[in-house]
């Protein structure tokens, strides 16, 4: 029972950890916690469901065109709210990204329909291994996310894009004589996290149903992982997201399942109080 | 290093254009909607010299260099470099066309390594010529401090350790002109005095340096000339040799030389 719990809650880790990363590279670029990273992943999910089911492509083609959508939704966004609200502050960017988060939920709303919705995928039996039963979706979720992880680790620790990246996040203004644009480094960051977010709107329209409210059960982990790693810090919003998962399917040894969001509420509390830096944002550099 | 040389004259009204690296003409600027803070200088400084600018605090030092580095826009006047105009180039595009900045504080990426730091410094600017592996091994030579520990995150440097990896990162684009914005800012005495050498080493390395500093004794000893800013006006150049610190009070506040 607590193996499975412990597998269930490392899947749903990773499958937070896409989001998270994608939170905090967006912190680190723009200054300012997007709160639409929710609705976005259900326009994720249901441009996945679009591609899959009305169109009938199979689940890996219905995801990269969830990326695409989800990532040009991003630069759109940046493009018609964020980049114009930029001088303004990071609290009239975070109410805006409410705003944008509400626009979304309602597109997809218009578009499909309250009625919950599913991807066309054949029933499969689960894996039984040592009492534990592993399905095919979460195999699916562990090994994407993996993979994702990894070429985004790739991409920031050791190419020049990578490397213009963390410039613009560690300072902008020195990093503009050094030659990287801000503004380009800011698209090119919205299109990729754009892409990551609706990675996992489809592979959490594999573990639940597709419903213009869905973002919501994500937003608040998301939101916790992200702290939890110290915002602004990539390998920490991965760890942060998989304690998370862990700790929420584990609370449900002790509480009631539906009460297992209290678990990351509990987490951004704690965190607020006594470490508002997470647990790797001060780590980075001793001054 | 005289890329540009060949080039035609630019119409200015300044003097053969060859013979200075750096040449401000009536150069205002200020912030947003605010009144002027850089209100018309005009400067012309030789190749291979160390020109300092001091002057009160207020006075627009700091935005006059910002200007300069292209941070600050310029509302007019113009600014050459090697008889090049680049008063409309973007900051990136000034370091492509010879003038490199080194900024106040925050003049490295503190949560990325030395050797990310290095390698940035030249990555993206394009066009500049005599950027590469020879200028890399001739700056590190100046600063061999800095290859023993590539991986070495730059937050965690010292105060003079950092401020060489800066000059460094600024060299590696092969600059005809240095700009530095208060080298000493934050630093203590002893290093202060290293970072000024460290001045000098550039300058013998063929470069001309403007910089911009509050501590006059340390950067007296190491100018050619000195230029005196006061409420965003030159009022006075001189010799380095020929100012006495007695003589720059009655400047700083206010009075003409």
């Amino acid at each position: 029972m607590v193996a499975q719990l412990f597998l269930n809650g490392l899947v749903t880790g990773l499958l937070l950890a896409l989001p998270a990363l994608a939170l905090t590279l967006i912190f680190g670029i723009m200054r300012f916690a997007n709160f639409a990273v929710g609705a976005l992943l259900t326009l994720g999910a249901y441009a996945g469901y679009l591609a899959n089911v009305t169109f009938g492509l199979p689940l890996p083609m219905a995801a990269a065109f969830a990326a695409l959508v989800v990532g040009l939704a991003c630069v759109l966004c940046d493009e018609l709210v964020f980049e114009r609200l930029r001088e303004r502050g990071s609290i009239t960017l975070l109410v805006a990204s409410m705003g944008v988060s509400l626009v979304i939920e309602n597109i997809c709303r218009f578009a499909f329909g309250n009625a919950a919705r599913s991807f066309d995928l054949a029933v499969a039996r689960p894996i039984r291994w040592n009492g534990i039963r592993i399905n095919y979706e979460q195999m699916t979720t562990a090994g994407v996310v993996v993979v994702a992880l990894i070429l985004f680790h790739l991409l920031l620790s050791a190419s020049p894009l990578g490397r213009a990246m963390r410039a613009v996040a560690d300072n902008p203004s020195l990093a503009a004589v050094r030659g990287v644009e801000r503004r380009t480094v800011a698209r090119i960051t919205w299109m990729l996290t754009g892409a990551l977010i609706g990675i996992a709107g489809v592979l959490a329209g594999l573990d639940r149903a597709i419903d213009p409210l869905m973002g919501w059960n994500y937003q608040i982990p998301i939101f916790a992982a992200a702290i939890l790693g110290g915002l602004g810090s990539p390998l920490g919003a991965v760890a942060g997201a998989l304690l998370i998962g862990i700790a929420e399917e584990m609370s449900t040894l002790v509480l009631p399942p539906s009460y297992r969001q209290i678990v990351s509420f509990s987490v951004i509390l704690l965190l607020l109080l006594f470490r508002t830096n997470g647990l790797f944002g001060a780590k980075a550099v001793r001054k | 290093m005289n890329a540009h040389a060949a080039a035609p004259p630019p119409a200015s009204a300044l003097d053969d254009p060859r013979d200075h690296a750096l040449a401000v003409a009536g150069l205002r600027a200020g912030y947003g909607r605010g009144g002027d803070i850089v209100c018309g200088i005009d400067m012309i400084q030789k190749p291979e010299t160390i020109v300092t600018v001091i002057g009160p605090n207020g006075s627009g030092k700091s935005s006059f260099i910002k200007t300069l580095a292209g941070l600050l826009p310029a509302r007019a006047g113009r600014i050459e470099v090697t008889g090049r105009d680049i008063t409309a180039l973007s900051p990136a595009r000034r370091v492509a066309a010879g003038l490199a900045y080194v900024p106040q504080e925050a003049n490295v990426f503190a949560s990325l390594t030395i050797a990310e730091n290095l390698k940035l410094a030249t990555e993206f600017i394009r066009g500049r010529a005599g950027v590469g592996p020879g200028q890399r091994e001739r700056v590190l030579a100046l600063f061999p401090e800095l290859g023993q520990r590539p991986k070495t995150l730059a937050g965690n440097l010292s105060g003079g350790q950092r401020q060489m990896l800066a000059f460094a990162c600024a060299l590696l684009a092969n600059p005809e002109v240095l700009l530095l914005d208060e080298p000493s800012a934050g630093l203590s005495p002893k290093i202060v005095g290293e970072t000024m050498e460290a001045v000098v080493r550039v300058r013998e390395a063929g470069v001309t340096v403007l910089l911009v500093e509050q501590n006059v004794a340390a950067a007296l000893a190491i100018a050619d000339e000195v230029v005196v800013l006061v409420a965003g006006r030159l009022s006075l150049r001189a010799k380095a040799g020929d100012v006495k610190q007695a003589d720059l009070a009655g400047l700083f506040f206010g009075k003409e030389a």
